[in-house]
């Protein structure tokens, strides 16, 4: 996936109905639920066993670097607005291995860059396995969000320095269906082209 | 406190035959740890009437804790709405409205589905003249198979050294799991700082010496606490005289919390005569809370109290008596007064 340089446009880069984003090409990206068998607690994974989660399949995602920043605006068509105790929510996921399917793992832990649809900003956050986060601190992100036509669109920034070997992932939480911590959809990794600036 | 034991096991021991419903224990536990405005809707300890559909409503339905293989159960997270209560009242209008008279407090809350965490006091079962209810206050039952803390995906909740299930706020993750599979649903939700929060036994006074705030305050002398393999009142109710039993045992999570049954009058006849054949409350409402073993215990309790009243001594009837204060303390006799904030 290609980074585009934008080093006048980052006020506009926040906002992910700005224009400066329609003139870009986006990527498709697919989505696969966090393995049953990788839910960290046998109550989970007995829970889960008959209720299906992690079913956004597809999103789209769009990264530009304008400073020191990097900025990537993620797209996915979510059907219904969550009424219940947890909402929609979105990341980046940063860093490197194998482990990217289980939202990393304790010995590789994985950076996420995290908006959720009931807070306001976004969290930094050290994921070690599915639901197993901690914040980082130190470091600052940020997130906004637009829905049209039952569409989320979230662009989240972060320093371009948090990169790690090129590579990124997405995560997608559908609050509708009360997915929250591993109850996830997750990409794979996508490579990178960062424009040198 | 002289047991060294690294996993020794706190426990509460209630006499639901000296509640009194008075909420005490209750405001005891708010007015220390849920005063923060998200705290609002949460009563760590709460006092319901039964039968009745308690707190959360008809929580005993929700599900979670094990199954007889000991493999988790499905649980539902009680919402908001279940929990019910943390109303605004209309105090302004009240009191500073120019309607005096007019208007009386009241929740600021639809009617409709309103509830809170007494919301049935008194209300029980049975038609007069055999209606019949008794009290009973719930928190944590610390259990020594905790489903929440098996369920968290972060190890926010764990045990501590002292058998009291606690969490670390700064782990918790918000996942809420902990909800689901606590088959007693004494956790809340802090929506504010989005961590679950429930009775954590007062450990910061037990670390002192000091007996949990609901234990301490209690005016009926109905709650006691102590370790559960040290010689005190607690062992003696729950392991010598069995009169102390756990809260639906058969959730599978082993509470550390037990309740010693409540006896009932016998109920009248159409013709107001007594009917000597059965207690007033109906025994098998009360196995279904607390199991078969509730028939002996009753029966014992019965008979050490006949005992008494023929002119007899019963160390059991004097234990649950508590004819001195400090023995509902167990161990942790130390004046929370005396105790000097060093935090």
């Amino acid at each position: 996936m290609k980074v585009e340089r934008m080093d006048n446009e980052a006020a506009d880069l926040k906002d992910p109905a700005s224009a400066v984003w329609s003139g870009l090409t986006a990527e498709n990206i697919s989505l696969a639920p966090v393995p049953l068998a990788a839910q960290p607690t046998e109550y989970i994974r007995v829970s889960r066993a008959d209720q299906p989660y992690g079913e956004t399949a597809e999103a789209s995602a769009t990264a530009v670097g304008s400073g020191d920043q990097l900025y990537v605006r993620l797209e996915w068509q979510d059907d219904e607005r969550p009424n219940g105790e947890f909402a929609d929510a979105a990341a980046v996921i940063l860093g490197s291995g194998d482990n990217i399917a289980t939202l990393g793992s304790d010995d590789t832990p994985l950076k996420l860059w995290y908006w959720a649809d009931d807070r306001d900003g976004a969290l930094n956050l050290s994921s070690s396995g599915p639901g197993v986060v901690l914040k980082n601190s130190g470091v600052s992100v940020s997130a906004a969000a637009s829905r049209d036509d039952n569409r989320w669109a979230v662009v989240l920034s972060g320093p371009a320095k948090e990169v790690s070997d090129s590579q990124m992932g997405v995560a997608i939480w559908n609050g509708s269906n009360d997915e929250r911590a591993g109850l996830a959809a997750v990409s794979g990794w996508l490579s990178l082209d960062m424009e040198a600036s | 406190m002289n047991e060294t034991s690294e996993k020794r096991q706190i426990a509460w021991v209630i006499d639901l035959n000296k509640c009194i419903g008075c909420q005490t224990c209750s405001v005891a536990c708010k007015v220390l740890w849920t005063r923060e405005e998200s705290e609002k809707a949460q009563w760590w300890c709460s006092v319901n009437t039964l039968p009745g559909k308690g707190t959360p409503k008809d929580w005993e339905g929700m599900g979670g804790g094990f199954d007889d293989a000991m493999a988790p159960k499905t649980g539902h997270q009680p919402t908001p709405a279940d929990f019910g209560g943390g109303f605004d009242f209309n105090h302004e209008e009240v009191f500073f409205g120019g309607s005096a008279g007019k208007v009386h407090l009241e929740p600021q809350a639809p009617r409709e589905g309103r509830w809170a965490m007494n919301w049935d006091e008194d209300q029980g079962a049975g038609e007069w003249p055999n209606s019949y209810y008794f009290y009973m206050p719930r928190m944590c039952n610390h259990c020594s198979k905790p489903a929440c803390a098996e369920a968290c995906p972060s190890g926010a909740m764990y045990k501590n050294d002292d058998g009291l299930v606690v969490r670390d706020e700064e782990i918790c993750s918000g996942s809420r799991f902990c909800m689901e599979a606590c088959p007693y649903k004494k956790i809340y939700f802090n929506y504010e700082r989005q961590v679950a929060q429930h009775c954590i036994g007062c450990f910061p006074r037990i670390e002192k010496g000091v007996a949990p705030a609901c234990v301490r305050q209690c005016p009926g002398r109905a709650m006691f606490t102590g370790w559960l393999s040290e010689d005190g009142p607690v062992r003696d109710l729950v392991m010598k005289h069995k009169v102390a039993l756990p809260l639906h045992g058969e959730y599978g999570t082993s509470p550390n919390v037990y309740y010693v049954p409540p006896l009932s009058p016998h109920p009248l006849n159409e013709d107001m005569s007594i009917n000597a054949e059965k207690p007033r409350i109906p025994p098998e409402e009360l196995e279904a809370m607390f199991g078969p073993e509730v028939h002996d215990a009753l029966s014992r309790l019965q008979a050490e109290m006949d005992k008494v009243r023929e002119g007899g001594s019963s160390e059991l009837m004097k234990t649950l008596i508590a004819y001195k204060w400090q023995e509902l303390l167990g161990p942790f006799t130390e004046d929370p007064a005396n105790i000097i904030a060093t935090g």
